[in-house]
């Protein structure tokens, strides 16, 4: 019995799509998904920052997640979100071409090899997870957050 | 008794009561004599250790207990104050303040026993014991007094004795008649707790624990349970039985602290009482009873002098001794500030809806708006003031730091300070302490010369360091100044050429300012002897990081030979400011008002070029153009062919001239922090949300000029 708990741990991921390649976000960090907004510019901030909105009361900065991971910006659709995530205590907003659903992940399903077409990207990601609807790669919080 | 809901109170308390003792005993060094500075010691130390036995810190009692001791034969002029015991007495505080940090961390005393003070502190009084004659003298005198007060006390006393209102039934009868047979005396008690006490119920708990082990309590006013639910005012009266005498039992009801008085008597069932047993006792002078034997043979004492402290306000100190205050958590205050900063947003909202209606004449709501307007306004005040403190708290142990330094460096030196009582929001007042401690620290170590150098250059001896406080419009202003040697430009170049910061040609052409700018960069020291005091190179560069994290900048005025003066600069609030809002490309942007002077239309014309930058000549100022749009990376959106708006803004003594498109003007607005990831610039202090829910960047004039 304890065996099976370990081996069958599985991470829920929201799965995001940037251009035609997928993407999962650790739920863990997710605290909310708002639709694109008006974004005030901050003067001198590095690029992929896109600038600064207001989330009830609170400004929380917004990062172009295309742009921190080295991908050509297209421009905005109506599928665009802004996900915020928690991490250390701030908030911080990316935005994402599209949000698809919640992917669960188990643990023996996820892979250090690395299939995107993109070289610079891989140091974003922790893994590719298996999915029942495909293959997507799963990023690091960590490396997306820290400069 | 379970005490730990205490904890905090007690932390706080005994905070303020070392706070206390420090000032008090570096008076004391001052003025060995003076009596009231003397009977402020003795009540604080006494408090003091009230606290730490209650909450049962056994070896922090033992500490103050001892330190009481010496108090008192101080007090009684047994002991001369001298410069060793002075010191003997600081290390005894130090050592409180080690228990009081292990509390915090631990909620618990830790083991350190301290002995070698406790055995210097019991040294001090067993080396005056052959002085006892005098003090017999001294104690006739005062009794003298103090009886002649008494008699004026007696009649307040009588009003006192509540417990005389207290109605005796039958049964009660029955029990104090037969306890008369048994050689048990019953016995009416009032117990009056201090005002400014926060532990009612635990104190009459105490009492009531004390009482027990002398007797029994057979009727209690108001009821015990009432007594235990804190549902009663500052006394309360019980009928008491027991075989031991009045005074032994007034004694241990005064040996609880915070008790104000107690005034007791015999019950007389026939209706009239024993009132040559009464008597009272006061927690104020609780020397008496509570020492040895030996003087609680002058119980009359006690009365005289605290009736008339705790009644009225303590003249000589000119501070009330008790406040009405409530202990509010900081952060409810600030969890209202953040209320109160949503309902301006609000407010700010409504304003702008009410702007856009068009043809709006609706008269009546526009009076409501202005009036809600000013509502908010007065409660901003308000909420900002109640988190205001004087930065007395923080700045109080700066006399007691400077006398360590002085002695350790070897250098005399006197701290002056003024306007303690300046309010701060209480954040800042936390936060200002170590940038302070560290100037300071500086002026002590750096800035005052050694004897020597100083009568060479006929300067007195002793060298003087002052710190004022004082309140500039929306700033507070907090200087730190030493009549020292001041400091030496050319030493500071000369270092920071041999630290590689700057090249021997670079210093040929800097400025006395941006050469003493220097100062504050990390790193950089130029003490030539590294002490413990002052000079690890962390050091200036740390505190124009925390001032400037507390939206307030430093700038220093230095004379060489002479001194040098620390001038800080803080915002009265953090959270709300007036900004001028304007427009530059497209974007809205908000400028504190305090920043700017004037509001100047400038024809293009006007604008002459120096040495390849724009500038201004208003009323005869040359003033530096900033174009913002260009500064902010936008667009040009200027044709140079109209009027530009121009904002005056002032730092210091310099002015520059900001550029802006548009003025939308003035509004109170609330600051929000921008986070780590998007505030990295130092031209914007923050953001704030606008009345439509957009949110606008705030321009820091300060870093534009």
């Amino acid at each position: 019995m304890e065996e099976l708990a370990i081996s069958s741990e599985v991470t829920q991921y929201i799965k995001i799509r940037l251009g035609d390649e997928f993407f999962g976000i650790d739920i863990k960090y997710v605290d909310n998904i708002v639709r694109m907004q008006h974004i005030t510019r901050v003067p001198k901030a590095p690029e992929y920052i896109k600038g600064v909105i207001n989330l009830r009361g609170e400004v929380i900065p917004v990062f172009s997640l295309r742009l921190k991971m080295g991908i050509e910006e297209i421009e905005e659709t109506k599928s665009f979100r802004i996900i915020i995530l928690k991490y250390e205590g701030e908030s911080v907003g990316i935005i994402v071409d599209e949000v698809r659903e919640v992917a669960n992940v188990s643990s023996d399903d996820v892979e250090k090899v690395f299939h995107s077409t993109s070289e610079g990207i891989q140091n974003f990601l922790s893994g590719v997870g298996k999915t029942e609807n495909g293959l997507i790669s799963l990023l690091d919080i960590n490396e997306i957050l820290n400069d | 008794m379970d005490v730990s809901q205490y904890l905090d109170i007690f932390i706080d308390e005994t905070k303020e009561h070392l706070q206390n003792l420090n000032t008090h005993i570096l008076e004391l060094e001052q003025d060995g004599e003076n009596m009231d500075t003397i009977n402020e010691i003795f009540r604080a130390a006494h408090s003091l250790k009230g606290m730490a036995g209650t909450m049962g810190y056994k070896r922090m009692q033992t500490l103050t207990h001892d330190m009481e001791n010496v108090f008192s034969e101080v007090r009684n002029g047994n002991i001369k104050v001298d410069s060793d015991m002075i010191d003997l007495l600081f290390k005894c505080l130090d050592a409180l303040e080690e228990y009081l940090t292990t509390i915090q961390e631990t909620a618990d005393e830790g083991t350190n026993d301290n002995e070698p003070l406790v055995k210097g502190l019991n040294d001090i009084l067993n080396a005056k014991k052959g002085e006892e004659p005098k003090e017999e003298k001294k104690t006739k005198k005062s009794e003298k007094k103090s009886k002649k007060e008494e008699k004026e006390s007696a009649k307040e006393d009588s009003a006192k004795a509540k417990w005389r209102d207290i109605k005796i039934d039958d049964s009660v009868k029955t029990v104090i008649a037969e306890g008369a047979k048994n050689n048990i005396k019953a016995y009416g008690i009032t117990v009056y707790i201090q005002e400014a006490c926060l532990l009612k119920a635990a104190r009459a708990f105490l009492v009531f624990k004390a009482l027990e082990e002398l007797g029994e309590v057979v009727v209690s006013v108001p009821s015990a349970q009432d007594i235990e639910d804190e549902s009663f005012g500052f006394d309360f009266s019980v009928i008491f039985m027991s075989d031991k005498p009045l005074d032994q039992i007034i004694s241990a009801i005064k040996y609880v602290s915070e008790i104000e008085d107690a005034v007791g008597g015999e019950v007389d069932l026939n209706g009239e009482e024993e009132e040559k047993a009464e008597e009272t006792v006061n927690e104020g002078v609780p020397a008496v009873a509570e020492e040895k034997p030996a003087v609680s043979s002058a119980p009359t004492q006690a009365p005289a002098k605290t009736n008339s402290s705790s009644n009225a306000p303590d003249k000589k100190s000119g501070k009330p001794v008790v406040n009405r205050t409530v202990r509010v958590d900081i952060e409810k205050l600030d969890s209202l500030m953040n209320l109160v900063s949503e309902l301006i947003i609000s407010k700010n909202s409504l304003v702008s809806v009410a702007g856009s209606v068009v043809g709006s004449s609706n008269l009546a709501f526009n009076e409501q708006i202005e009036y809600l307007e000013s509502v908010t306004t007065n409660l901003h005040e308000s909420v900002m003031k109640v988190r205001m403190v004087p930065i007395e708290n923080t700045v109080n142990k700066f006399p007691r730091m400077i006398r360590d330094l002085s002695k350790k460096l070897n250098k005399k030196m006197e701290l002056y300070m003024t306007g303690e009582d300046t309010e701060l929001d209480r954040t800042v007042v936390d936060e200002i302490g170590d940038p302070l401690m560290h100037l300071l620290r500086n002026s002590a170590d750096h800035g005052l010369e050694s004897a020597e150098v100083r009568a060479q250059r006929g300067k007195p001896e002793v060298g003087s360091i002052f710190l004022d406080a004082y309140q500039d419009g929306n700033n507070v202003v907090i200087e730190v100044r030493d009549d020292g040697n001041g400091i030496d430009i050319e030493a500071v170049k000369a270092k920071a050429i041999e630290k590689g910061k700057i090249t021997p040609e670079m210093a040929e052409v800097m400025s006395d300012k941006e050469v003493i700018d220097l100062l504050f960069q990390p790193s950089f020291s130029t003490a030539k002897v590294v002490s413990d005091v002052s000079g690890r190179g962390v050091g200036l560069d740390v505190v124009k990081s925390k001032i400037e994290a507390l939206s307030g900048e430093i700038e220093v005025k230095t004379k060489l030979g002479e001194g040098s003066t620390f001038i800080i600069r803080l915002p009265l609030t953090l959270a709300i400011i007036q900004a001028l809002m304007v427009v530059v490309g497209n974007e809205k942007y908000a400028i504190s008002l305090g920043a700017i002077q004037t509001i100047e239309s400038i024809t293009p014309a006007d604008v002459k070029k120096v040495q390849g930058k724009e500038v201004i000549n208003l009323r005869g100022t040359v003033i530096p153009l900033v174009r913002l749009n260009r500064i902010l990376d936008l667009e040009e959106s200027d044709d140079g062919n109209h009027d530009m708006i121009v904002l005056i803004a002032k730092k210091g003594d310099r002015l520059a001239g900001l550029v802006v498109d548009e003025l939308i003007g003035q509004m109170e607005i609330v600051i929000k922090p921008m986070g780590k990831y998007a505030g990295t610039t130092k031209l914007i202090s923050g953001a704030t949300i606008l009345g439509d829910g957009e949110v606008a960047l705030i321009l820091d004039a300060n870093a534009l000029i």
